[in-house]
């Protein structure tokens, strides 16, 4: 389980409801993002949450579009909604990727759980490359309409 | 290490692997229950997961893999020591419940032991390497930056 402030999320929906609104994209070297969603005047990159904490996969229901990182997250549910007393800064012994994944630990019912960081989902280079891949595969669609029409 | 503080200070006799050691008692801050591990993704190996204590959220280091060539994921007990160079932030090994207090010579390591190890205490009845903490928990975390794999 984790945890993600609030404000950070602009909207959750089913996945079944943005099939429409979701862009393959392709030839991306970036697993854990196989499309972008143009949502609200928007795009976003749609992160499998499993895959970016290298978690066994699963079918996600639900999307979170984030409210300032320009990714929607897929996630299994939403556990509930809850007021924590505070988050605890994440112990020092972290030293990996996981200082970037998450804002601190908050403790919940008797189980601390990390509360996820927005920003975290995509580095700037893996951001990069996705904007590459998506105005690749744009140029290559436009390609496509011209040969056709 | 001088003969006046070798001879009396205490020491925490401890269990990790087939192998006892000792850490110097001052460090030591408490030997905790059982209490539950809360884990979650990460990618820092050395370390098993969180537990709460007091009110606060102290990581627990599995040394097992470093000291003794296995992971001490099977351990439930937790040898809570206080950081030291002032960082100050308490943090946690898995150990087995067998600890003891002991008090015995303590002498300089031999020059080829590893950065971590102290010294070497003898008791009545045995003797073991005397941790240093602090270079127990960097050499972890050295050995983990050879080859980090992610624990879910």
């Amino acid at each position: 389980m984790f945890g993600i402030a609030a404000s950070s999320v602009q909207e959750i929906r089913s996945t079944d409801s943005m099939a429409g609104a979701a862009n393959e994209i392709e030839h991306t070297n970036v697993p854990k993002v196989r499309h972008m969603l143009e949502w609200g005047h928007r795009t976003s990159y749609v992160v499998n949450a499993g895959m970016h904490f290298g978690l066994p996969a699963t079918r996600p229901a639900l999307v979170l579009i984030l409210r300032e990182a320009r990714v929607a997250v897929l996630v299994d549910k939403i556990d509930r909604m809850t007021e924590v007393a505070g988050v605890h800064p994440l112990p020092r012994a972290f030293t990996g990727e996981e200082r970037r994944w998450y804002s601190g630990l908050a403790y919940v019912d008797d189980s601390v759980i990390p509360v996820v960081q927005p920003s975290g989902f995509l580095t700037q280079e893996e951001l990069a490359h996705l904007e590459r891949a998506a105005e690749a595969g744009a140029a290559r669609s436009e390609m496509q309409g011209a040969a056709q029409a | 290490m001088t003969a006046s503080n070798t001879a009396k200070r205490s020491f925490v006799l401890l269990r990790i692997g087939p192998r006892r050691f000792a850490l110097p008692a001052e460090a030591v801050a408490e030997l905790a229950p059982p209490v539950k591990l809360h884990v979650f993704p990460h990618t820092s190996p050395s370390v098993a997961g969180v537990i709460v204590r007091r009110r606060r959220i102290v990581p627990v280091y599995d040394v097992g893999p470093l000291l003794s060539g296995r992971s001490a994921h099977g351990e439930q007990f937790y040898l809570i020591t206080r950081g030291g160079g002032g960082a100050g932030e308490f943090r946690a090994i898995l150990v087995s419940g067998e600890c003891e207090l002991a008090t015995g010579e303590v002498r300089p390591p031999d020059a080829d032991r590893q950065a971590y190890v102290a010294g070497t205490l003898r008791t009545s009845e045995e003797t073991v390497d005397v941790l240093d903490p602090d270079a127990l928990i960097a050499s972890a975390q050295v050995r983990e930056r050879a080859g980090v794999e992610a624990r879910p």
